[in-house]
């Protein structure tokens, strides 16, 4: 009787962590997603509510660097805008998602990249926007852009010096006019408007990179793929006509 | 020495269980915040939207917190079975923490050298994983003793 006792005693106890752990689990999430809104549906989706308040905030920001660097059309009623930092990891890897939705809906939409170096943590980020405003002012902004995703573990690691060097190199590659594009990296204008791109996200609550806002709803992370991008997209398209 | 052996044995077994416990609530709570979209509290040195949002965070759309969840449960199961006296579970365990153990090396190279971002609580985990590890090793050497 008391070795049956001393057997279940052992299940006892985890069934109990486990009984914890899921009603416990359920009421943190209940009370975390009360608090941001959650939509019920098991999408992931913020709900009507808070994406009202994400498009005023995104609205009323500030407007960035005019004009921004662009591709697809201008007057395009879909507009997708991208806040990235060239040295954050995961901005590279979504970089080549980034070039296929440009790649398939072309003139379909309008996509709009703003450089958001996160400073604190990245040391050759802000250098690198500059650098790839300053090759903008040559007509070259997305060669140097790809040169800077593409390459980035190449740079990474670099001090900041060095880093110098290798953005002279990638300017080289694009065919740019190397004077001019050392005199843009110099000069305020192109550090302008990283400033002003930076202080655009800023004001709609830019919080990590990269984000990506299709006609003013953040994209969610489990979105950020060539999928969920066209989805998001495909959806908008629809809703205006063509 | 036999004597040694027997009490300290069972002792090593509950504090993996505990420490299991702690990685559990660590992957309960980076689940949670994965489902409500809500950004973790990250430090100054850490890049935690980063790591968390990459695509390395999931696997077929379900977040690698859910299987960190899953596996911290089950070596609490062992661990606790083992303090009740079940030996078998103890070698179990060690070859479920030597796995974990392998897997989160190969998490801390994603961060360090792919993202080139680090998440607190991935680290935390990562520390209790080895903390596991540490104690299964010393288990098999006390008692290789």
């Amino acid at each position: 009787m008391n070795n049956q006792k001393n057997s279940m005693l052992p299940i006892a106890i985890i069934g109990l962590v486990l009984l914890v752990a899921l009603v416990g689990g359920w009421f943190w999430y209940s009370s975390t997603a009360t608090v941001s809104n959650r939509n019920t549906t098991a999408n992931r989706t913020p709900d009507a509510g808070k994406l009202n308040e994400q498009k005023i905030i995104y609205e009323k920001g500030s407007p960035g660097a005019n004009p921004p660097n662009l591709l697809g059309a201008p007057n395009a009623t879909v507009t997708v805008e991208e806040f990235a930092d060239f040295q954050c990891g995961t901005c590279a890897v979504k970089h080549p998602i980034a070039k296929e939705i440009i790649a398939t809906y072309g003139s379909r939409i309008k996509f709009i990249f703003r450089s958001y170096p996160l400073t604190q943590i990245h040391d050759k980020a802000y250098d690198a926007a500059v650098a790839a405003e300053a090759a903008g002012m040559q007509g070259k902004y997305w060669d140097m852009q790809n040169q800077l995703f593409t390459n980035q573990a190449s740079w990474m690691t670099k001090d900041p010096v060095a880093f110098r060097g290798i953005l002279e190199e990638y300017a080289k590659k694009i065919g740019l006019d190397i004077e001019k594009f050392k005199t843009d990296m110099a000069g305020l204008p192109a550090k302008t408007r990283v400033d002003l791109d930076m202080q655009r996200g800023r004001s709609i609550r830019v919080s990590s990179t990269p984000t990506f806002f299709i006609n003013g709803k953040p994209l969610d992370l489990s979105q950020m793929t060539v999928e969920g991008m066209k989805q998001a997209i495909d959806a908008e398209l629809q809703k205006t006509p063509q | 020495m036999e004597t040694t052996e027997q009490n300290s044995i069972p002792k090593l077994p509950l504090l993996a269980s505990l420490l299991a416990l702690g990685g559990l609530a660590d992957a309960i709570y980076l689940t949670i915040h994965h489902y409500t979209t809500e950004p973790v509290p990250c430090g100054e040195a850490f890049d935690c939207g980063a790591v968390l949002t990459s695509s390395y965070a999931e696997i077929n759309g379900i977040p690698l917190a859910v299987f960190g969840a899953i596996a911290y449960f089950t070596a609490f199961s062992l661990a606790i079975l083992t303090v009740f006296g079940n030996r078998l579970m103890w070698r179990i365990f060690g070859l479920q923490v030597v796995a974990m153990g392998l897997f989160s090396i190969y998490l801390i190279y994603v961060q360090a050298f792919v993202l080139k971002a680090f998440c607190q609580f991935c680290l935390i985990s990562a520390g209790i994983t080895f903390t596991l590890l540490i104690i299964a090793l010393i288990s098999k050497f006390w008692r290789a003793k």
